[in-house]
């Protein structure tokens, strides 16, 4: 039998697995209050030259080199994802995460969101409650430089954006004026895309492809708005680092982690304290990767719920064609307004709780003409090809708007992800298979919504518009599968994130959402990051820690 | 056009299906006459590689067939091998300079922002605070 032979890197205080939204949150905070970090991510660094948004070819980047699919996309970093699944998860494998493609939607949750059980009679309740990230949320709005405006009546009020919203655009204007008649609640969108220049960003340039990377420099990315002063102050981030395994010492202390490097090579990372930030699908893969005698179901799984309640906000389009010119093509390609006007629970309604909407463009001709196409493939071949093809493009191209409506999918045991049998990732760990289903609740709520968002788009002046049905892959946010809670029974991890069954052990990452509420989870998952990250910084004296 | 390239039959077949997808009508041009087979073909597969292979053999196998029955054919019972040469053809096409004059696009072009000190939207916005009855409150 051969000997596994495993090279020793240099002990340090912190190893964070993965470098996105929270990973460099905390591996900044965490670094500038004296703490070793080292961060290990399993893709590179991307930036501007990587980008292809400034060339006129930009839409095809989004067929594979771009896709927010990794399976698509199929870089060296990525790992499969297999299974049958209603919705497929996005996520990008690099120096940033996700936050390197995302279109930078900035949206805490409700108040109402951390009280779903005592509220509604579903699912459960957070350990914590909204101002427990009023303070975070704040600061790391500040830190990702964010474009919006306060005073949303929907929410509880925070400290001002650092920069003011973004012009709404004629997409925006002409959804509000729909909003405006029927009474209905919207807001200007905030996001994290400079409208003026800010900390590490540029202003915006309105391109309109931030989701294949902003040549500007003006959408906040983890390379741009943590990582800088992470480094400077002392951490050290390695690419090319798969971690395959969370080993235990005799105590059932993490020693740190196992990972592979780009020539192959297993190597033992040491470290005090282990932070997983890998995200919610690949946080639930080590996890389960990383089975032992002592945790035979998995580490850190002594509830059974380590990778089940996946969620992932299902998702439906209406877009409404007017005759007025839009210029819809322009950007940003975030949220030009919201509205929170179907987010709570009605008694009236057959589904509980709710919607966000969103305002975006259409983006360039291919992707207008595709959305059209999708929506109308029922029709047949002559409804959309042949000459078709040119009606739809006078019809739609720079006249339209969609209002994305993101719905909060409840907590489900068997919505999940567990390890395939067969498939391995390119270092030979076992790929992450996506069990998951759209509930009967979310099809009630997703429909109800589209008739309403229709009415909206009518009220808009909208000529014609066209539905799409639940989207498959491209906007999949991944949350639930380490939860949190008080109960070892029923989470896996505690309200300070820390593992019930490992005490030198935490996940920061969307896996630790109780319920999803249906706001984009980026602000949130950073301000719990920051939480994290602060508390650990508290009572570090009485932290325990691996030998 | 490069060594892995189609090949200029291919190419041919390519006009052909293409020109089926994307007609000629309503004052717009056919796929082929503004040059998707050629060197858009190319800067299309450029940009999406996984592209190339699967259309270069549903080229080889559409040269046998009809071409109307050979694209409705796919159309209808595989829409994997459709989306490979739908998306090529309009994506290519869409790269087309005269398609997007005629269109009106002037491509995802650099624009500053310009941000109003009262932005028309106000008092739409003061409606909205006025008739909102706040958040939910919670235990």
């Amino acid at each position: 039998m051969l000997m596994r032979r495993t090279q020793s890197d240099v002990a340090t205080d912190v190893v964070i697995v993965g470098s996105g939204a929270s990973g460099s949150v905390a591996a900044a905070r965490l670094a500038a209050a004296g703490f070793e970090v080292a961060c290990l991510e399993q893709g590179d660094w991307t930036g501007p030259a990587d980008y292809m948004s400034d060339r006129p070819e930009a839409e095809l980047a989004w067929v594979e080199r771009w896709s927010p699919d990794p399976n698509v996309r199929r870089r060296p970093a990525d790992y499969p994802l297999t299974g049958e699944a209603d919705v497929s998860p996005v996520m990008y494998n690099g120096v940033g995460g996700g936050l390197v493609q995302w279109a930078a939607m900035w949206q805490p949750l409700l108040a109402s969101d951390f009280r779903v059980r005592t509220l509604d009679g579903v699912a459960d309740d957070w350990p914590i409650s909204w101002s427990d990230l009023a303070a975070p949320y704040v600061q790391v709005a500040r830190d990702m430089s964010v474009s919006g405006l306060g005073g949303d009546p929907a929410l509880p009020e925070l400290d001002p954006y650092p920069n003011p919203p973004i012009p709404i655009g004629r997409i925006g204007l002409a959804a509000a004026r729909g909003m405006d008649r029927l009474g209905w609640h919207w807001w200007p969108g905030a996001n994290a895309i400079a409208s003026r220049r800010h900390g590490s960003l540029q202003a915006c340039q309105r391109r309109g492809t931030c989701m294949m990377g902003c040549p500007e420099n003006a959408k906040a990315t983890p390379s741009l708005t943590h990582w800088p002063s992470a480094l400077a102050a002392g951490a050290r981030l390695v690419t090319g680092a798969r971690v395959v395994e969370i080993p235990l010492d005799e105590r059932g202390r993490a020693r740190g982690v196992v990972y592979r490097d780009r020539d192959g090579v297993e190597r033992l990372q040491k470290a005090q304290v282990v932070i997983l930030a890998a995200n919610a699908v690949g946080t639930a893969r080590l996890l389960l990767s990383s089975a032992s005698a002592r945790f035979p179901d998995g580490l850190a799984n002594s509830s059974g719920l380590v990778g089940r309640r996946l969620m992932q906000h299902p998702y439906r389009t209406v877009t409404a064609v007017c005759e007025e010119p839009l210029e819809s093509w322009q950007g940003p390609w975030g949220q030009s307004i919201y509205s929170l006007e179907f987010a709570e629970t009605d008694s009236g309604r057959d589904f509980v709780r709710g919607t966000k909407w969103m305002v975006m463009p259409h983006g360039g001709p291919m992707f207008a003409v595709a959305e059209y196409q999708e929506a109308h493939r029922d029709e047949g071949f002559d409804a959309v090809w042949g000459t078709a093809f040119h009606r739809a493009t006078a019809e739609v191209f720079g006249h339209a708007f969609t209002w994305g409506i993101q719905a909060e999918d409840l907590p489900e045991d068997d919505n999940r992800v567990v390890l395939d049998p067969e498939v391995c990732d390119s270092s030979g760990m076992p790929a992450a298979r996506i069990e998951y289903r759209v509930s009967e609740n979310t099809h009630k709520m997703l429909d109800f919504n589209v008739a309403r968002a229709v009415e909206a788009a009518e009220a808009a002046g909208a000529v014609s518009t066209f539905v799409r049905d639940v989207w498959p892959t491209g906007i999949g946010h991944v949350l639930g599968t380490t939860r949190m809670g008080d109960d070892p029974q029923r989470s896996v991890v505690d309200r300070w994130c820390r593992a019930h069954d490992v005490a030198n052990l935490y996940v920061i990452d969307g896996g630790v959402f109780v319920t999803g509420g249906s706001a984009n989870p980026t602000a949130t998952i950073m301000a719990n990051a920051l939480r994290v990250a602060d508390h650990m910084i508290e009572t570090r004296a009485s932290q325990e820690v691996g030998a | 056009m490069s060594d892995s390239g189609p090949t200029p039959p291919q190419r041919a077949t390519f006009a052909l299906l293409a020109d089926i997808l994307v007609a000629e009508g309503l004052g717009m041009p056919a796929a082929s006459t503004v040059g998707v087979a050629a060197g858009l073909l190319d800067r299309c597969l450029e940009a999406a590689p996984v592209l190339a292979e699967p259309l270069r053999a549903l080229l080889d196998e559409a040269a046998a067939d009809d071409p109307d029955a050979f694209v409705q054919g796919l159309s209808e019972h595989r829409p994997d091998d459709f989306a490979v040469l739908s998306t090529t053809v309009v994506g290519a096409y869409f790269l087309s300079d005269d398609v997007r004059r005629l269109i009106g696009y002037p491509g995802q072009q650099p624009s500053p922002l310009s941000i109003a000190a009262e932005p028309e939207y106000l008092e739409m916005l003061e409606r909205v605070h006025d008739r909102h009855p706040g958040y939910r409150e919670c235990p």
